[in-house]
């Protein structure tokens, strides 16, 4: 089940709220629980045994971890074995096969498997409450019913956030609801729901329309470019206001995943406000625990390309995440050698121009179908695809996407959140104008998703 | 204490929209056709544990969900409207108004399709039709006529020389200056049938056929909502279908090699598609007899649904014409049902179809 479906927002969730503020606390982690386990086996009827698997497993191993102190290392150790191997197993084992047949005579069959909706998330989340209950920064959850809530909640559990259990392992047992709660998740849910149907999918139509036809007009691959990089943006921001939204209107409080990424001064500065709790992750679980930055130049180093190896991969199992990964790594590596030094010195709007080449660029390798493709997409930007500028067609879709363009970058820029939070004289305009701007969004992105409009769901590698 | 206000009406609003909906949604008794959608509407699914486990059930269900939310068509209107009007997006799904009329851009011309669709067409010849009197003509869509637009057209010319550097050996008929815009339906991509007159003469002219003069009928059908209206939620006019008619039309006796069963030439059936009216609509093989012919010439006129208004126009010059779709008939299995002699033989595909590659 997608949130920008008729059956989520006019079945599935009226449900869902109704039931949850009927029955007492004491049962409401429960209709969350059962809620959630129907929301992933609605999307994924037969790999949920996969999660509830994955969530009993990582309960035994806490449980072990907690009462044997002295094997606690080793009941880590098979933890993380296990539940990545799941995961190694669905996502990477066809793609381990691939590369092992490159050099084998007799080549060894595929698996016949598919990937479970979410398990690269849900699968991070448990790798995440087994070290911190390791670590001692979380207290075991003995309630195995509370564990799988915290796991499986609907939410976050196909697209994200990341949420550590240290965050929400208080919210568990207390949540606070108010009416300021309660709207302030749907103002973020109804926001998201318009950037996924209104900008990210309609920017996905013309994204669509490039890569079917066969001009090849640099005005053509600039617009792709930007409308990918968009795209990409406005969905995965977009899902995670809306899993931020639904957190509040349950009452719990999950953390930004997004921040205004696209005015980032440096690639160092875009991963700070990009995919926030997954880089958090791999800085907390990986990095830190590699020594981070306080060994040698050397082994930083090291850990730096581990981290965006990993990073590429967590992405998808195809060598465009990995290179995709490896190029921030490096880019990374070498703005914290030198370039950020003079990053620092230029003025603003050069240094986001390079964060939004580069990044541009990166989005590019990320969504190629291959390499071939992926080097033309690129080459086409600076002409080497040997044709106009500018053509019929593609000077047809720039004027029928402008707006949409527009929209979509002015959205991308804390622009209008500045105007509004800094004129205290027009608080009483807002009062007045944000039920009726939430309802518009509301009302077109409803009328969007009806008319069976295009509706990807991004997420179907991870 | 507004802030308070503010709150309580956003947390009440969304809960009761939602709420409401969901009620409504149950309520409101499910339809099984949408008139202005020309198509029928998904149903309630059946529900069985393999449909459930092999996700067939969610998503028949997202289907059904949609095609009966309450309300449908205001909100597909909403939708067309903020494309268009707030988006000032150029086409909506491809489809655009203009002048109270409906177009869809048929964009781009797939040049290996065009390739295919008339090597199709000389496998046909070779195979069965040479040294027999063959023609061919490509119908240009509506939107070849339109002037003074910047929406993407189909490269006709392009496709045209395609098509002819493959049918080199077939007679090649013009009927390019025989059309103009207003000939075709505003919410549709056929051609009317009252506005084929030009066209039949080009025809007769080529194939060497006697101008029969012939007189018709005009008879108004009534309202017409041609396939784009159902696409674009919109308020064009909708157009109204006629058809022609005369005694010899009126004798004349179809024959459905599909059903086996007879029929005139104009028939109203239940089909969401009133252009249906001619010939039954989309049948892959039928013929119709002239029982008061003073020849005994015939003609295969193979054909895509455009054929089936201009073919009422030619019965005057032959015995029997058998019409043959080949998008939904192999041409490896006609000798089964066709003798094919020295009937005259016409090609008539419009551009569309000859730009997707859909013969069989």
């Amino acid at each position: 089940m997608v949130f920008s479906s008729i059956t989520f927002l006019f079945y599935f969730l009226p449900i869902v709220i109704g039931i949850y503020y009927i029955v007492p606390n004491k049962l409401k982690n429960i209709v969350l629980l059962l809620a959630s386990i129907f929301f992933y086996f609605y999307g994924e009827p037969k790999y949920v045994l996969i999660m509830l698997l994955s969530i009993t497993c990582t309960y035994i191993f806490g449980i072990l971890i907690d009462k044997y102190k002295k094997y606690s290392k080793l009941f880590l150790t098979l933890s993380i074995c296990l539940i990545t191997g799941i995961l190694v197993y669905f996502k990477y084992m066809n793609f381990i096969i691939e590369n092992i047949n490159l050099w084998l005579s007799n080549r060894i069959d595929f698996i016949y498997v598919v990937l479970p909706i979410g398990i690269s998330f849900y699968t991070f989340q448990l790798i995440s409450y087994i070290i911190d209950v390791y670590r001692g920064q979380a207290k075991v959850q003995k309630n195995i019913l509370k564990l799988a809530m915290y796991i499986s909640l609907f939410p976050q559990l196909i697209a994200g956030p990341i949420v550590r259990y240290t965050t929400i392992e208080e919210q568990l047992e207390n949540r606070k609801y108010s009416f300021e709660k309660f709207a302030l998740g749907v103002r973020r849910f109804v926001i998201g729901l318009g950037k996924k149907v209104l900008i990210a999918n309609v920017l996905g139509e013309l994204i669509n329309v490039f890569l079917a036809t066969k001009d090849s007009s640099i005005l053509f691959y600039w617009m792709y470019g930007i409308a990918n990089m968009l795209q990409i943006y406005f969905d995965f921001s977009g899902y995670s206001d809306m899993a931020i939204g639904l957190g509040k209107m349950f009452g719990f409080e999950f953390l930004e995943n997004f921040n205004y990424p696209y005015i980032a001064t440096s690639i160092t500065d875009f991963w700070r406000r990009w995919h926030i709790s997954l880089s958090s992750w791999f800085r907390d679980y990986i990095y830190i625990p590699l020594g981070g930055n306080r060994v040698s130049k050397i082994k930083w180093i090291r850990n730096i390309f581990i981290v965006w190896l990993l990073t590429g991969l967590w992405h998808g199992s195809a060598w465009n995440f990995i290179i995709w990964g490896l190029y921030f790594g490096i880019l990374l590596i070498i703005e914290k050698i030198f370039l950020n030094k003079y990053l620092e010195k230029l003025p603003k709007i050069l240094s986001r121009i390079y964060v939004l080449i580069i990044v541009m660029i990166s989005f590019i390798i990320f969504s190629g179908e291959n390499m071939n493709q992926i080097i033309q997409n690129i080459g086409g930007l600076v002409g080497c695809a040997k044709s106009n500028f500018i053509s019929k067609e593609s000077l047809y879709y720039f004027k029928s996407y402008l707006v949409v363009f527009i929209v979509a970058i002015i959205g991308a820029t804390p622009i209008f959140k500045n105007i509004i939070q800094n004129r205290k004289n027009i608080d009483k305009f807002i009062n007045i104008l944000e039920p009726i701007y939430l309802l518009i969004i509301f009302v077109i992105s409803t009328s969007y998703i009806i008319d069976g409009s295009f509706n990807p769901f991004l997420y179907f590698r991870f | 204490m507004q802030n308070k206000i503010k709150n309580i009406i956003i947390s009440i609003g969304f809960l009761l929209i939602i709420f409401i909906a969901f009620i409504a949604n149950i309520i409101d008794k499910d339809k099984e056709i949408s008139i202005s959608e020309r198509r029928k509407l998904a149903q309630f699914p059946t529900i069985t544990v393999s449909e459930i486990l092999n996700g067939n059930v969610m998503d028949k269900w997202e289907k059904y969900v949609e095609d009966q939310f309450i309300v449908r068509e205001i909100f597909r209107g909403i939708k067309s409207l903020w494309s268009t009007k707030i988006f000032a997006q150029k086409d909506n799904n491809k489809l655009f108004e203009k002048d109270n009329a409906i177009y869809k851009m048929e964009y781009p011309l797939n040049e290996n399709n065009v390739q295919k669709s008339a090597q199709k067409i000389n496998e046909v010849y070779q195979k069965y039709l040479k040294n027999m009197n063959v023609y061919y003509s490509i119908i240009p869509e509506k939107n070849y006529y339109l002037e003074n637009d910047d929406h993407l057209k189909l490269d006709y010319y392009k496709l045209q020389e395609i098509i002819q550097q493959n049918l080199q050996e077939l007679k090649y008929i013009d009927i390019r200056n025989g059309l103009e815009l207003q000939d075709y339906y505003r919410t549709d991509l056929h051609w009317k049938q009252e506005n084929l007159g030009e066209v039949v003469k080009i025809i007769q002219g080529n194939m060497k056929l006697d101008e029969m003069n012939a007189t018709y009928e005009i008879q108004n059908k009534g309202e017409f909502y041609g396939t784009y209206y159902g696409q674009l939620s919109t308020n064009v006019t909708p157009d109204n279908i006629s058809i022609l008619t005369n005694e010899t039309i009126s004798n004349c006796i179809v024959y459905n090699y599909e059903t086996n069963k007879k029929s005139s030439i104009y028939t109203t059936t239940n089909s969401a598609d009133k252009y249906d009216i001619f010939l039954s609509g989309a049948v892959s093989l039928i013929s119709i007899e002239n029982p008061n012919s003073k020849t005994e010439k015939e003609l295969l006129l193979f054909r895509d649904s455009f054929g089936s208004s201009l073919a009422p126009l030619l019965v005057e010059n032959y015995k029997k014409i058998t019409l043959i779709d080949l998008r939904y008939i192999s041409s490896s299995i006609l000798e089964n049902y066709i003798d094919f002699n020295e009937q005259d033989v016409l090609f008539l595909y419009s551009s569309v179809v000859l730009n997707q590659n859909i013969l069989k």
